[in-house]
């Protein structure tokens, strides 16, 4: 038991870290013209990686995984608070630039 | 209640300081955002120009606001020692209560009074020369915004007692509540620094989502005194709950012969 | 876990039901997330209105050192949830190691911060040069900010851990909440600044 919690905490460790690396091949692609461009893709999708990464924080190392059943719902609803607000303020940013 | 309960009701000089601090808080909120419209913050960026209209503009609403707050201010004192009571009730060093009582006596001084003396100042006479209405307008609004340093302090203090105390006077959510309002403070520090933007004075971060944190902030801990006024048992112990609701036929008759 | 809650354990089989720490440390984690969410969108509002300038000021950032802070936090973070782990299991003694390596790790990131800034600086890139560098010293101060007050936290942890008399899991649990959120917060400020394009 206490062997797979450990194992636990650090497969998300890892997958953390993977998805940090991610955003290093994302960079690379974003800037592989040399050109500087404003990107919705890159921009979205830094978005949504850096909210799985909360949610992964959230759920293994805060342990939100063993908590009540309201305090999983209000994390979840944290997150998808944060997406709609990001993502939403980029749009409508977007749409009236 | 009857005139005899209520004249020997032990509470009735606390309930009288909630009140004050609620008249307060009113009185503030009216006269800087309503009488004399000094928030939401003028643009620090107004040339000596625009600063000569933005006083005429606001001319007699400064002047009739701004006395009122002369004449009444001083209520401000009751919220303070109200809190400061707060703290004293809790088992944490008395050190606590006065260091937050004299931090927060000082900080009215620059905290609001500064900017009603400038802004009065400046709409005394309109025929000033405007370079010296710019500088009384700058002397106001930077003052009352960047001195929060002295808040910020304070409102660490009553985190600090809060999480040591014992006696369960404020939950400990208000403690970490008091934390946020303190970082919040911390951001309006860089408004000596820049003229626009969302760092000055006016700015959507400094001042916008400030005001937000900090209108909450003052809600919370108003209603947590009337909670606490309601619970207090005049001992040195742990606050007791409040009782749970029930039917309001039996309460008065109870409550006389508990105190 | 006690036997009277089979009833309901039936119904949810895998999960106790204890809340990690104090509920109010979990209040504070909603408020300063909520309160954090509406400066980054103030700041995406403002890149969407002036993109180029923002990306010439961003270019100026080093990503490589982006990533190694966040790794940094992710393994604080990872060290902090073994040094919870550790104190529920009684291993105080492992646990308090592990808390202060996880304050070094702290140590680390602020190091490789004031690095950055410093580059920055002297390369002419300050908090009043560029919008874009208004945002990023602002958010990455306030950050710092943070995780100052984190040290203090992890610093509560270490003394409790260090002598039987103290110790409260509440407590540490708690602290460690904190914690995280400073790692939390980062994770999302790394994208904001370095990645959104």
């Amino acid at each position: 038991m206490a062997h797979s919690e450990k194992t636990r905490l650090f497969v998300a460790w890892f997958v953390l870290v993977t998805i940090t690396l991610i955003y290093l091949w994302m960079d690379h692609a974003a800037d592989a013209s040399a050109v500087l461009v404003a990107s919705t893709a890159v921009t979205v999708a830094a978005i949504v990686l850096a909210l799985v990464k909360a949610r992964i924080i959230l759920r293994e190392f805060m342990d939100v995984r063993h908590a009540p059943q309201l305090l999983r719902r209000l994390s979840d609803l944290l997150v998808v608070v944060m997406a709609v607000a990001l993502l939403g303020t980029y749009v409508v940013g977007r749409a009236l630039a | 209640m009857s005139l005899s309960t209520w004249r020997d009701d032990p509470k009735r000089e606390l309930w009288f300081a909630w009140y004050a601090t609620v008249a307060f808080y009113s009185l503030y909120s009216v006269v800087f955002f309503l009488i004399t419209r000094t928030q939401p913050p003028g643009q620090p960026w107004y040339r000596p120009d625009q600063v000569v209209r933005w006083f005429a503009d606001r001319h007699t609403g400064l002047l009739v606001g701004f006395a009122l707050i002369f004449v009444l201010g001083g209520f401000s004192a009751t919220s303070i020692a109200l809190i400061t009571y707060s703290i004293r009730r809790m088992s944490v060093s008395r050190a606590f209560a006065y260091s937050y009582l004299i931090l927060y006596s000082i900080s009215a001084v620059p905290g609001f009074l500064f900017i009603c003396v400038a802004m009065t100042v400046g709409a005394m006479r309109p025929d000033r020369s405007p370079g010296l209405q710019r500088w009384l307008y700058d002397l106001g609004f930077l003052s009352f915004s960047g001195t929060m340093g002295v808040f910020l302090i304070g409102s660490l203090i009553w985190m600090a007692a809060i999480l040591l105390d014992r006696n369960r006077v404020f939950p400990r959510w208000f403690a970490y509540l008091n934390l946020c309002n303190a970082l919040t403070e911390v951001v309006i520090a860089p408004s000596w620094i820049f003229q626009r933007g969302v760092l000055a004075w006016n700015g959507v971060i400094a001042w916008w989502i400030d005001v937000v944190v900090f209108g909450l902030y003052t809600g919370v801990f108003i209603y947590l005194l009337r909670s606490m006024i309601r619970r207090e048992d005049f001992g040195t112990g742990p606050l007791p709950d409040l009782p749970p609701r029930r039917a309001p036929s039996s309460r008065p008759a109870v409550e006389a012969g508990a105190s | 876990m006690t036997t009277t809650e089979h009833a309901s354990e039936a119904a949810r089989p895998e999960e106790g039901n204890r809340v990690p720490g104090e509920p109010d440390m979990w209040f504070f984690v909603f408020f300063e997330s909520l309160l954090f969410t509406s400066y980054f969108c103030v700041y995406l509002y403002a890149r969407t209105q002036n993109e180029r300038a923002f990306l010439r000021s961003q270019s100026h950032l080093l990503l490589w050192l982006g990533i190694v802070d966040t790794i940094v936090l992710l393994t604080s973070s990872w060290v902090m949830a073994r040094c919870v782990q550790h104190a529920r299991a009684g291993r105080h003694e492992l646990a308090r190691r592990f808390a202060i390596v996880t304050a070094g790790l702290g140590v680390v990131f602020l190091a490789l911060k004031m690095v950055e800034w410093v580059r920055l600086i002297h390369s002419g890139n300050t908090l009043t040069s560029s919008d874009f560098m208004q945002y990023y010293f602002f958010l990455t101060g306030i950050h710092a900010i943070h995780l100052l007050i984190g040290f203090v936290v992890v610093g509560v942890i270490i003394y409790q851990l260090s002598d039987a008399r103290r110790r409260s899991p509440r407590t540490i649990e708690t602290c460690s909440t904190y914690w995280h959120t400073v790692d939390l917060f980062w994770v999302v400020i790394f994208a904001m600044l370095y990645i959104v394009r």
